[in-house]
């Protein structure tokens, strides 16, 4: 390995450790997957966490009425074994018969009820809200059978119902509450919860009562560590020392030399997370450049896109043309796109009154090195920048209180396959809104609310075009994840960038 | 010498006030509390009511005054990020970074002292040659660097250590090295310059023309008095290492309070910000108050008048 | 046990017998020519420098220096994660690593001794508003303030250099307090108190001179932190912000990297290491030659 290599000078003879250190439960031989995390989760509740690990968590642990299928997108049944739209606001769910929790609870109607009933009501506080706010009520109609009421029609149901709405149990969480379950989770899912420290370490194993013709299978490996390391080096060592089996969002250098070494296996896979620049475009903050649709599309030509997916973006990513990533629902790809064109740009810039350039600050909060390839982008063409370089509170904070004229953020829809998930949160006249385009907010009005997939189809593209037509945002590329792990261990990612440990097997 | 303690400890009241105070001030410029608590999806509806509930538009004094009352009977409130008691959350952590600095400043005093006093009594030997070279290292070396090469070489590539973790002793053994080795150099080269002076006083002078032998002059006479300025430093330094923590915490997946502060200043937690800052402020008072007497114990001149 | 003689010197005129001990002290002139070269690198970077440090070359990154068989002379210490000349970074980097190790303990030496000098020597109130001050400044987490300054003000040089000289007096004013507490104490300050000089002259003529090698020994120290403390800064993204190739922010940009392309932080590690070690040299050698001046 390169790293032996390195350090072959220092080392004269051979120095075996003793058994001086037990070496964590190693992969294989201890049937135990050791992964690494790169921060502390506030709670493995599903409903009261935001982080991606949080969602992986909760895959393995609870079950929803449906699942969607990772590969080909479908519906498919659950703990429900069929629905049936009862009208447009009201579906009603069959029930799987013979499923127990990890505490030994008999699943029903009256957990699926509890659950929807308690998420519904606001006062609760789950998260993110945008998840559960679209039901009024579930009403139990027999023990195996649930009827769900929504609030207005909402097209993106079946969505949330296969993902993040999951399904608790009431016996148990109306006695131990959100602190309960963080503390000692119980669900129907493919593992079960052992031990819980929380925001370092989370252990895993396999539940040997889970229900037969499960569209997530059966798990394989029997024990999973989750610990939470958050220096990227650190996880690195930990991976070549035999501490650590599996990590991911390893960075595109780093996972082009481990490849490289081949002493272990790594995978590159796309995600939903697009990159995308926000413009000040109706004067919330101030009376700036941005204001001018000339300026905007002077810097959607400046920026080389295609350059900077290939150095520092690699991987699986693309650049994307429109706000929202392409396998979303209504994604529409055929609209108005910018080449990379500084000269355009320059004569743009002029057009709008800017023959020299001129200053503005910038924002950022992740991804230093794109965002200081596209300020080299800028300053070509004359645009020099004052740059703020934030974390992710801050510059949230920033941008929704409207101190932000121009930003480079991102945006992963929570692995939510809808358009409703993205351009709907920064173009409807929210928070992260700095055009408030009646056109725009009119289209994914219809868009959201719709249940006909054709009119939502052609609502949405509105919608993009016009975006991209007057360059409100300009979105970037997408976002691609490597995952690097032992050779001992048969893995694959999928798109939506949650890691399933139940499909993974031992090699 | 009771009078002196009252007036440290009432001292050392205002100095925590003071602390917290301008904290809370500084945390909120840079945040708003609000939207800290209610989490990014929140809509403006949802903030808006998070301020009335909570009170966060009432002005800063007011809030600080309320948040100070509760503190005063122990309630530290609950962290907006973990939704648990500020003061168990930060009782959990601190046994970790506590064992880490106290087997820290251990070890820097060790190291340093010995070398010191060694470098001191042959000045420009290989000794004080090597003294000086180490300590150059130990502040020149970014901790961060010397963490990660450390694990590469003992837990890597020797497999004597483990990488990261607070599981076992042994996992302590290299943050430990990389803090202690931070706040040495100092705390030598000050012990150094300390006991050079010392020695060339006619105070010394005079004790061994009395016939008194080197060790009790070295020890009895000398050692005390260079040692006061290094007493003072070593309680700035293990104060200072509280900070310098938090890159050790965070490179050896110590979760101790180090990197419980970052990363709660990182999330906006309040809290939990000012639950830790109010902590580190008054055991950093009780270690400077003790500094300060053992200092006077040592040399009864500064015994203030 | 070694023998400490009094060293009884011949009668020379003053100049000369300095001038025998600055050249024949090793460790200064050690620690001046690296700090000498330091600063005129720093004074001549456009000259030297082979490349535009900030001009990024997206197709050219991590290329490594010349030494490797992937490197080339056109890049003689390689190119960075964006393409940028190594080289010609760690020459700009000279300039921003000075000023800044200089600038903070300017600041912070001042605001130090002042407060610590009148803290030791008027004792009372004085020394308890200014012990008072040194435990709130500790007790304060430097991170906390840089943050909040940060947010409010945003990251430049100067910035930076503010917030650690208003962060680093404290070691100054400790020291410089202890030190004074124990000349006050001596016969020759009572006797000049007795013989009716002002404070003003026993302040300058008994306490500085006699509290200065201390003094020396922690400005070295704290120029050398202050340089080390932005790079800790930098590795928490409150330093100096980027594209400023700062000595520190180079190591930490370079720290991803650190497992496979050492060089990325070796060098510009190696760089800093020799400026704080000439730097201390200096103040080292400087402390041994005014000192046996400075006896009574």
């Amino acid at each position: 390995m390169i790293v032996k290599k390195y350090f072959s000078t220092f080392l004269a003879g051979t120095l075996l450790a003793t058994g001086f250190v037990s070496v964590a439960q190693a992969g294989k031989s201890d049937d135990t997957l050791n992964v690494a995390i790169d921060r502390e989760l506030e709670s493995i509740d599903n409903y009261y966490n935001t982080a991606r690990e949080g969602i992986v968590i909760s895959r393995m642990v609870w079950d929803g009425l449906l699942y969607r299928d990772p590969k080909t997108n479908e519906y498919l049944p659950n703990l429900a074994t069929s629905y049936k739209w009862v009208d447009s606001k009201t579906i009603e769910f069959d029930l799987r018969k013979g499923v127990k929790f990890h505490n030994g609870e008999k699943f029903d109607a009256d957990d699926v009820v509890f659950t929807l009933n308690y998420l519904a009501d606001p006062a609760n506080g789950a998260k993110p809200a945008r998840n559960v706010n679209w039901w009024k009520n579930a009403e139990k109609l027999g023990e195996y059978k649930v009827q769900l009421n929504l609030k207005k029609e909402f097209p993106a149901a079946l969505e949330f119902l296969s993902g993040p709405v999951v399904m608790y149990p009431n016996d148990y969480y109306s006695k131990a509450g959100p602190e309960g379950m963080a503390l000692k989770p119980v669900g129907t899912g493919p593992y079960q919860v052992t031990s819980v420290e929380p925001g370092k370490r989370y252990k895993f194993k396999k539940y040997d009562g889970y229900h037969a013709n499960s569209p997530k299978g059966s798990a394989s490996i029997g024990n999973i560590v989750m610990r939470t390391i958050a220096e990227s080096n650190t996880q690195l060592a930990e991976l070549f020392s035999g501490g650590i089996d599996w990590i991911w969002k390893v960075k595109p250098d780093q996972a082009k030399r481990i490849a490289a070494q081949g002493a272990f296996t790594t995978k590159n896979s796309s995600t939903m997370r697009i990159g995308y620049l926000n413009f000040d475009a109706m004067g919330r903050h101030s009376k700036n450049p941005m204001n001018d649709v000339r300026v905007r599309r002077a810097i959607a030509h400046a920026i080389d896109r295609e350059g900077i997916v290939k150095a520092l973006v690699q991987g699986e990513s693309m650049v994307v043309n429109s706000l929202c990533f392409p396998s979303q629902f209504g994604c529409a790809q055929d609209i108005k796109s910018y080449d990379y064109n500084p000269e355009k740009a320059k004569k743009l810039l002029a057009e709008a009154g800017y023959p020299n350039g001129f200053e503005t600050p910038f924002l950022a909060y992740r991804n230093r090195d794109f965002a200081e390839a596209m300020i080299n982008n800028l300053n070509a063409v004359g645009i020099t920048t004052k740059f703020e370089y934030l974390k992710y509170a801050a510059f949230r904070d920033k941008v929704q209180d409207g101190g932000a004229p121009f930003n480079f953020g991102t945006w992963g829809s929570y692995s939510i396959n809808d358009v409703s998930a993205i351009t709907s949160h920064f173009q409807s006249g929210g928070k992260d809104d700095y055009s408030k385009d009646p056109e725009v907010i009119k289209q994914l009005g219809i868009g959201d609310t719709s249940v006909d997939p054709a009119v939502r189809k052609a609502a949405y593209k509105a919608a993009l075009s016009r975006i991209s037509e007057e360059v409100f945002m300009f979105p970037l590329w997408s976002y691609n994840t490597w995952y690097a792990f032992s050779k001992d261990v048969d893995f694959n990612p999928t798109p939506d960038e949650i890691p399933r440990f139940f499909t993974a097997k031992w090699l | 010498m009771l009078y002196y303690t009252l007036k440290r400890l009432g001292l050392a009241g205002l100095v925590a006030l003071t602390v917290s105070f301008i904290s809370f001030g500084l945390l909120y410029i840079s945040s708003d509390p609000a939207i800290a608590m209610a989490g990014e999806t929140a809509s403006d509806a949802d903030i808006e009511a998070i301020r009335q509930l909570y009170g966060f538009d009432r002005p800063i004094l007011v809030q600080y005054f309320d948040w100070l009352q509760r503190a005063i009977s122990g309630d530290l409130g609950k962290s907006y990020y973990f939704r648990t008691d500020v003061s168990v959350l930060i009782a959990e952590r601190l046994s970790t970074t506590m064992t880490l600095g106290v087997s820290a400043i251990t070890f820097a005093i060790v190291l340093s002292v010995p070398l010191g006093v060694a470098a001191a009594i042959r000045p420009n030997s290989v000794i004080d040659r090597i003294a000086l070279f180490l300590s150059v290292m130990g502040q020149a070396l970014p901790s961060f660097w010397f963490a990660l090469m450390l694990i590469v070489f003992l837990s890597v590539s020797l497999r004597v250590l483990p990488t990261s973790g607070s599981d076992t002793w042994q996992h302590f053994i290299m943050p430990t090295i990389v803090l202690g080795y931070y706040a040495a150099p100092a705390i030598m080269r000050l012990t150094r310059t300390g006991m050079l002076e010392v020695l060339s006083t006619d105070y010394i002078r005079t004790a061994r023309a009395k016939g008194l032998r080197p060790r009790v002059v070295l020890f009895k006479h000398a050692l005390r008095n260079a040692v006061i300025p290094v007493v003072s430093l070593t309680a700035v330094q293990f104060g200072f290492m509280l900070g310098g923590s938090i890159v050790v915490e965070t490179i050896f997946a110590l979760h101790g309070a180090g990197f419980l502060a970052w990363e709660s200043i990182t999330r906006n937690d309040l809290p939990t910000v000012q639950g830790l800052i109010l902590v580190f402020s008054l055991f950093y008072i009780v270690l400077t108050f003790f500094a300060d007497l053992l200092n006077a114990w040592l040399d009864p001149r500064i015994r203030i008048n | 046990m070694p023998e400490i003689n009094d060293k009884t010197l011949e009668s020379q005129t003053k100049s000369s017998v300095f001038r025998r001990r600055v050249f024949g002290h090793q460790g200064v002139i050690i620690g001046a020519a690296i700090v000498l070269a330091a600063v005129l690198i720093a004074l001549s970077a456009p000259l030297i420098a082979p490349h535009d440090p900030y001009s990024q070359d997206l197709l050219n990154r991590l290329v490594p220096p010349v030494w490797d068989s992937r490197g080339s002379w056109e890049h003689i210490l390689g190119t960075d994660h964006l393409g940028r000349d190594y080289l010609s970074r760690l020459i700009y980097g000279a300039r921003i690593s000075l000023l800044i190790g200089v600038g903070a303990a300017l600041i912070s030496g001042l605001i130090g001794t002042v407060l610590g000098v009148a803290a030791g020597y008027f004792g009372g109130r004085v020394d308890m508003v200014v012990t008072f001050m040194i435990t709130v400044r500790l007790s304060m987490p430097v991170v906390l303030v840089a943050l909040a300054v940060v947010a409010i003000v945003g990251g430049s040089l100067q910035v930076v250099i503010m917030v650690l000289g208003f962060l680093l007096w404290d070691r100054f004013a400790v020291v410089m307090r202890s030190s004074t507490l124990q000349i006050r104490s001596m016969d020759y300050v009572a006797a000049a108190q007795a013989v009716g000089c002002s404070t003003t002259r026993i302040l300058t003529t008994e306490i500085m001179p006699n509290v200065v090698n201390n003094l020396i020994v922690i400005a070295t120290l704290e120029i050398a932190h202050a340089i080390i403390l932005e790079a800790a800064l930098s590795f928490l993204g409150l330093g100096v912000q980027p594209p400023l190739p700062s000595w520190g922010l180079m190591v930490s940009e370079g720290k991803d990297m650190m497992l496979f392309e050492p060089w990325l932080i070796t060098i510009p590690g190696v760089a800093l290491f020799l400026l704080v070690l000439a730097i201390n040299l200096l103040g080292d050698g400087a402390r041994d030659i005014t000192a046996p001046e400075n006896r009574n």
